[in-house]
């Protein structure tokens, strides 16, 4: 009986896509939920989703490291000393 | 969300005093993300002090455009990219052709709205240093890399963007999923080269 109640699990159990037929479209979603842009109707969409297409789930997490890395990894220089003098010189002349 | 600038700003009269005020208040704490922006832009040191001096010159010269408690970020940024396209490029090494030519043929590609799958490993970017995720950055054409700057580097909405590139937000959304497509490329040939997906 637990083999048969187990295999029924197992028949009901959604398996993940492999291919998604609107990866365009869902690539666009995922970027505008990565850049914190997408409505509420899109967030459900994407929450209930999210974990049922391959292509898409390693779309998010390409999408999110290259945000990341761009945010986190690229470098941020400090505005030259001389430029902040040279600015505030010009604008007491 | 506060307005960024409104169509037609009210004039207001200032005096000497006053002007200096806004302006190290307002304006004076965003001088490293307008370096950064004009250094991304123009990817020279000596064009990026030049280009942030004159947006800084001119922000004050137009002060009374500028209304207080509105987005000075925004405001500066809008301005230093109008100096980069009117003032900068015509100067620039990089004859600006190049860019609007390479810009409006992915436009208008048929497949530019494809499904086109860049073929990436997350773990190939995880291992990039920033110098390597810049260089990809900076070989794409201005306007895109431009989109990609604002939105991931200095975290602007598409709102703000699209006022300071003065294009609509479907535009900005839709550059913006080019120009990452574009950068993906880039990436990825950079993490072919380097034999990362090897």
């Amino acid at each position: 009986m637990n083999v048969s109640s187990k295999m029924t699990e197992v028949k009901q159990a959604q398996p993940i896509k492999q291919e998604c037929e609107n990866h365009a479209e869902c690539m666009k979603m995922i970027q505008m939920i990565l850049d914190g842009e997408a409505n509420a109707e899109d967030k459900e969409h994407f929450r209930l989703n999210m974990d049922k297409c391959m292509p898409c789930i390693k779309t998010y997490h390409l999408e999110k490291c290259i945000k990341e890395s761009l945010h986190n990894k690229v470098e941020r220089r400090p505005c030259p000393e001389k430029l902040v003098a040279a600015i505030k010189a010009q604008l007491n002349n | 969300m506060p307005a960024i600038m409104s169509e037609a700003p009210k004039k207001k009269v200032y005096t000497d005093t006053q002007k200096h005020d806004i302006f190290n208040r307002e304006f004076m704490p965003h001088i490293d993300s307008m370096y950064n922006f004009a250094y991304r832009l123009t990817t020279d040191e000596d064009d990026a002090n030049d280009l942030v001096q004159d947006t800084y010159l001119k922000a004050f010269r137009f002060i009374t455009s500028f209304e207080q408690g509105t987005n000075a970020k925004a405001w500066l940024f809008r301005i230093l990219k109008n100096s980069f396209i009117n003032d900068y490029r015509k100067k620039s090494k990089q004859p600006a052709k190049v860019d609007y030519q390479e810009v409006e043929t992915t436009y208008n590609s048929e497949d530019a709205d494809a499904s086109h799958t860049v073929d990436l490993r997350t773990d190939s970017v995880q291992d990039m240093i920033g110098d390597e995720v810049a260089n990809a950055l900076n070989a794409l054409p201005v306007d895109f890399r431009t989109v990609i700057i604002l939105c991931d580097i200095e975290g602007f909405t598409y709102e703000e963007m699209a006022k300071i590139l003065d294009i609509p937000i479907g535009t900005v959304r839709s550059r913006l999923h080019r120009a990452r497509n574009l950068l993906k490329e880039k990436l990825r040939d950079y993490a072919d080269s380097m034999g990362y997906d090897a």
